[in-house]
């Protein structure tokens, strides 16, 4: 008997359009839009190089210093900042600049690097600030030579860059931004798992649905029918989760440490949430079934907004300023444990996380068994 | 089977069911006749342990009835009024599914599956999903999934509403074979003409209470009202009408301008006295009618109002 009800309820559930759009279809589409939206945001501190002019005249030839700056600033390579092309005059670097072949130009003036730029861009900064670098290093070496005449070592000293901060990892996985909209999108797919509690309740209350009241005429107990509901609930979901994983980690190559077995671990857990959180709204309210399915959408996306699904970095303004919030918030408890388990060795965050989630599970199937130990009506 | 007794059922301010009792034998084909909101369906409700109820005694099978009462629940067949299937699955899942509720041997299950397919007459729609069913095949559905593990007792409620004719004469052909089997049957109408013909005895409910109960024959004879005569005639005065009126046999006569509706009173007939006084009268005849009377009839005459209403 169980084993009918469980595959009825699997089979019925892979027929559902509305369970796969919200559970299959829309997390993969989520997941490969923040793969277009923020595939360049881990890398966006990398130089790209700036078209300049260069007004190379009789100015320019004259001032060798520079023009070897302007010559290594152009080398190719790794630290390549500028793509110069020299002209002779600043009319042509201005022309240059109209026809939007060069985002500035830069010449001499009286023995004085200038910039002629279009706009304030983020690149004309960049340049602005070298050639001040430039003519302060400059100042400060015709200073010091004037002060200290023949003293080499001093200028030696002077022209070598120290480094006084290095730059450490406290994990083997530093943590990424883009990784944490991931951790989040994953959390809502597990609190998604709503839909499934919420079905399995909608058909087997009486109250709810004719179909409920029907099977509640059945000579089954009511939790062991609602329990293998649940199960073949979950079935379905886990495989739709299984899906987005792979298509993540396999499809978008996002790394999420070495620890996959934990990662779904917490899937499964996370998803036992979604499913009684689900269930209660579900055998709580007397709501129409639409009205409940809004209630679960809206309050998983409240859920994975604080968790920092929308906006990167929410979650830790809402750790610092409401803990309570965060702790009790299963999207953030979800996020966080992915998190975790990609950043730490240690694995005692993570089972914090684990704890607090099984509780708050606990909770919410403890209030779903309250409200379906009722057999009998005063109204359907 | 069935013994119901003194049963309270108040929706707040609204008294539902008012001291409602029944009983019913093994074998019947007991009518619940009524109108809409006159009961019918929460007396079901009550008697299935699924609506909690303020007062009186429910017994099946002659055990009290709980919702825990799962011996006596296997024994139940139930046929909701609204279609209560799986949208997701197809006929041959949809009737497996409730049937494995009840029976749990495969190789069993699955011959009443296929019986209950070709008794509703679905075998070729058994991959169909509901939605592409038509009204009446869908309700055809819905009852197979209620009889599929052949229950001793089967509640139909109101279950050929919004049926087309050939449907519903299927569906009723085949809850007389389902008796004819064995089970005995609570059916729930509201349509006086299938109640009559289906049911070995009625009973005529509104506003909760039984009003009366009885094989079609012991309701029509408890009322004065005997068969109803409409004859097409073309003018009558007003003297003519009183006339008529004044005949033996004669309860009431009505006449529109084009027909003369007479009520006989008890068994016999006034058809002959009724011709006789026209001819008389030198007025022509058209067409005769002579109905005998009928379950709404009875509810009209005991209640004021037509059973339609």
């Amino acid at each position: 008997m169980f084993g009918s009800i469980y595959r009825k309820r699997v089979l019925s559930s892979l027929r559902s359009k509305e369970m796969l759009i919200w559970t299959w279809i829309f997390p993969i589409l989520l997941a490969t839009l923040f793969y277009f939206a923020f595939s360049k945001l881990d890398s966006a501190e990398q130089w790209s190089q700036i078209p300049v002019g260069i007004v190379a005249d009789s100015e320019y030839q004259k001032n060798q210093i520079f023009s070897q700056v302007i010559g290594s600033l152009s080398e190719e390579g790794d630290s390549q900042l500028l793509l110069a092309e020299m002209v002779d005059t600043l009319e042509e670097g201005k022309s240059l600049l109209r026809e939007e072949k060069a985002e500035a130009v830069i010449y001499l003036e009286n023995g004085s690097p200038k910039l002629l730029a279009k706009e304030n861009s983020w690149n004309a900064s960049i340049l602005k600030g070298v050639l001040d670098r430039y003519c302060q290093t400059e100042a400060a070496i015709y200073q010091l030579l004037e002060q200290n005449p023949g003293n080499m070592e001093l200028l030696s000293e002077f022209l070598s860059t120290k480094v006084l901060t290095k730059e450490a990892s406290l994990t083997e996985n530093p943590p990424t931004d883009t990784l944490g909209y991931y951790f989040a999108l994953l959390a809502m797919v597990c609190l998604y798992g709503g839909f499934q509690g919420l079905e399995s309740i909608y058909s087997i209350q009486a109250n709810l649905s004719p179909l409920g009241a029907r099977r509640s005429l059945a000579p089954v107990k009511k939790f062991r029918m609602v329990f293998v509901d649940l199960l073949g609930g979950l079935t379905v979901h886990m495989m739709g989760m299984a899906v987005a994983i792979f298509y993540i980690l396999c499809v978008l190559r996002v790394n999420f440490g070495d620890r996959l077995g934990l990662v779904l671990l917490t899937c499964f857990i996370g998803s036992l949430t979604g499913i009684a959180f689900g269930s209660l709204v579900g055998v709580s309210a007397r709501l129409k079934e639409a009205a409940k399915t809004a209630v679960v959408v809206a309050a998983t996306l409240t859920c994975c907004f604080l968790a920092g699904l929308m906006v990167s970095g929410i979650n830790y303004i809402i750790a610092q300023k409401v803990p309570v919030i965060s702790w009790i918030n299963p999207a953030a408890r979800i996020s966080d444990a992915f998190r975790a388990l990609y950043c730490y060795d240690s694995l005692i965050p993570y089972l914090i996380d684990m704890g607090v989630l099984v509780l708050i599970t606990v909770i919410l199937f403890a209030g779903t068994a309250f409200f379906l130990r009722r057999q009998r009506y005063e109204s359907i | 089977m069935i013994q119901v007794n003194n049963l309270v059922k108040r929706y707040g301010e609204l008294i539902a069911l008012d001291h409602f009792s029944l009983e019913v034998q093994d074998g019947e084909i007991f009518g619940l006749l009524g109108p809409n909101g006159s009961g019918k369906t929460t007396a079901i409700h009550c008697m299935l342990s699924l609506l909690t109820y303020d007062k009186g005694d429910i017994s099946l099978f002659g055990k009290p009835m709980s919702p825990r009462s799962f011996d006596l629940k296997k024994r139940i067949g139930v046929v909701p009024q609204e279609v209560a299937v799986f949208n997701e699955l197809t006929v041959q899942e949809n009737i497996d599914y409730f049937c494995s509720l009840y029976v749990s041997e495969k190789a069993e299950r699955k011959k009443l599956v296929e019986e209950a397919l070709q008794f509703v007459e679905l075998t070729d729609y058994r991959k169909f999903l509901p939605r592409k069913l038509s009204g009446g095949l869908l309700r055809r559905l819905n009852i197979a999934c209620g009889i599929a593990h052949r229950p001793e007792l089967i509640f139909l409620d109101e279950p050929t509403v919004a049926v087309d004719p050939q449907s519903r004469n299927r569906i009723l052909e085949g809850i007389r074979e389902l008796n004819r089997q064995g089970a005995t049957v609570i059916y729930t109408s509201h349509y006086m003409e299938e109640v009559e013909q289906l049911c070995t005895r009625i009973m005529i409910m509104d506003k909760g209470r039984e009003l009366a109960t009885g094989t079609k024959e012991e309701l029509k004879a408890m009322i004065r009202s005997g068969e109803k005569l409409t004859l097409e005639v073309p003018e009558l005065a007003e003297e003519q009408l009183e006339e008529i009126r004044k005949l033996p046999g004669i309860l009431h006569v009505n006449f529109d301008g084009e027909h003369l509706v007479a009520r006989g009173e008890g068994e016999g007939s006034a058809l002959m006295a009724v011709l006789d006084l026209l001819r008389q009268n030198r007025i022509p005849v058209g067409r005769v009618f002579s109905e005998p009377p009928t379950l709404n009839d009875v509810f009209l005459e005991i209640t004021g109002k037509e059973l339609r209403d």
